[in-house]
């Protein structure tokens, strides 16, 4: 099933072109890895997939209109005067509450749960907001540079959630530095997109 | 909506100094002033409500200084508007908060404290349903001031609402003579009332769009 699809879609700032009649489908199950250099307009395009931000030219449409789609962007959307666990109350309700939590152990958070999240470090503050992700069951993940702070335990931790995600029909949208280890379409952005 | 309303007071309740510091603020300055001057030169009755409009007008620019600000800064804005694709019901679910919050509670010490300095224990209610009502009325405008200056540190914002707020305290200012001479108490708390529903259902939209265009 066809979650998501660009067509043509363009985007200008300042009169620079970060992008011009980009194409590209993303099926249930099937991986998207966005890369290109600082400033190639990565995150502009995981905004403008998501609606937050508007494109210059083009359509962007979606399976349906209430397609489930979990993100995760630059900022890590968490409360730093609030404990990890309080954190978790305030994102999950008491469906989902017992798997963030089950996250929290596995990503070795859960002896620092009632510590302050301001005092954790950034990866591990990476991590607790990675649980927003982690914990859902979405039909789309979308990650901005999901891997940036992870220690080699998380990355691979990450990277089997999305192998394991990816075979249960879960389409994954991804910008990052490195590639990840799973099978997937590659749009590079840069000079050559312009 | 009552997601928001669960949201937002959880997350008001540990921010400490968002609530506890206006109401701090507040009791300083009503407890201050009369200290300051030679109380028996004046008659204190008669203006001490001045002082307690004017630090009703500084404590709801300080409470509401870091109001979508923190969200903004922290991605929390771009979560909610892919899960409810504008800001209205946040917006209004954060003000209602604030203005329980913080808003009533103020208005409860500027009450009492105006009865403690010889305003009539009967019209302590009243005092303290005006109080509130112009703290809902400035809560919304120093709301939107928060939100059109997101980016550039929201205190620029909020001072350049100042001037907004000038007719609340009029307003204000009129209510409480209705009160010292008893005299129009109804008429005007009834337009205060109806101010209040008009600019607490207007300014969310207004605030929503500022907002949506700060995250685009």
């Amino acid at each position: 099933m066809k979650l998501i699809s660009a067509q043509n879609i363009s985007y200008k700032i300042n009169e620079k072109k970060l992008f011009h009649n980009l194409s590209f489908e993303v099926f249930s199950g099937e991986g998207l890895h966005i890369k290109g250099g600082n400033g190639s307009g990565k995150s502009t395009l995981i905004k403008i997939l998501l609606g937050i931000t508007s494109i210059t030219k083009g359509s962007i449409e979606y399976s349906n209109k209430d397609l489930k789609i979990s993100y995760l962007g630059h900022k890590n959307a968490i409360k730093h005067y609030l404990t990890p666990s309080q954190n978790l109350h305030l994102l999950f309700d008491d469906a989902t509450l017992s798997n963030a939590f089950e996250w929290l152990e596995k990503l070795d958070l859960f002896q620092m749960q009632d510590e302050l999240t301001a005092n954790l470090s950034f990866g591990q503050q990476k991590k607790l907001a990675l649980i927003r992700v982690l914990a859902q069951s979405p039909e789309l993940i979308v990650l901005d540079e999901p891997f940036v702070g992870l220690d080699h335990a998380a990355s691979d931790l990450l990277n089997n959630f999305f192998t394991q995600k990816l075979s249960e029909g879960t389409g994954i949208i991804l910008t990052s530095h490195i590639h990840p280890s799973f099978e997937c379409q590659v749009i590079a952005l840069g000079e050559r997109n312009v | 909506m009552f997601r928001f309303l669960k949201i937002e007071s959880f997350k008001l309740f540990y921010k400490l100094k968002s609530w506890l510091g206006p109401m701090l603020i507040m009791i300083l300055v009503l407890t201050a002033f009369p200290l300051s001057i030679d109380i028996s030169q004046f008659d204190l009755e008669k203006f001490y409500f001045s002082i307690i409009v004017v630090s009703l007008l500084m404590t709801s620019f300080l409470a509401t200084e870091g109001m979508f600000e923190e969200d903004f800064e922290d991605g929390s804005l771009e979560q909610e508007f892919l899960v409810e694709q504008d800001f209205y019901k946040i917006v209004l679910s954060k003000i209602f908060v604030y203005v329980c919050f913080i808003g009533v509670p103020i208005a409860f010490i500027g009450a009492i404290f105006s009865f403690a300095n010889g305003v009539a224990i009967g019209s302590f209610m009243n005092v303290f349903f005006l109080l509130s009502l112009s703290n809902l009325l400035l809560f919304n405008l120093f709301a939107f001031g928060n939100a059109l200056s997101i980016n550039k540190g929201a205190m620029l914002g909020v001072l350049t609402t100042l001037p907004l707020a000038l007719p609340v305290i009029i307003l204000l200012g009129t209510a409480i003579r209705s009160i010292q001479y008893e005299d129009g108490f109804l008429e005007i708390s009834s337009l205060m009332i109806g101010v209040g529903f008009l600019i607490s259902a207007i300014m969310p939209l207004i605030i929503s769009t500022a907002l949506k265009t700060h995250i685009d």
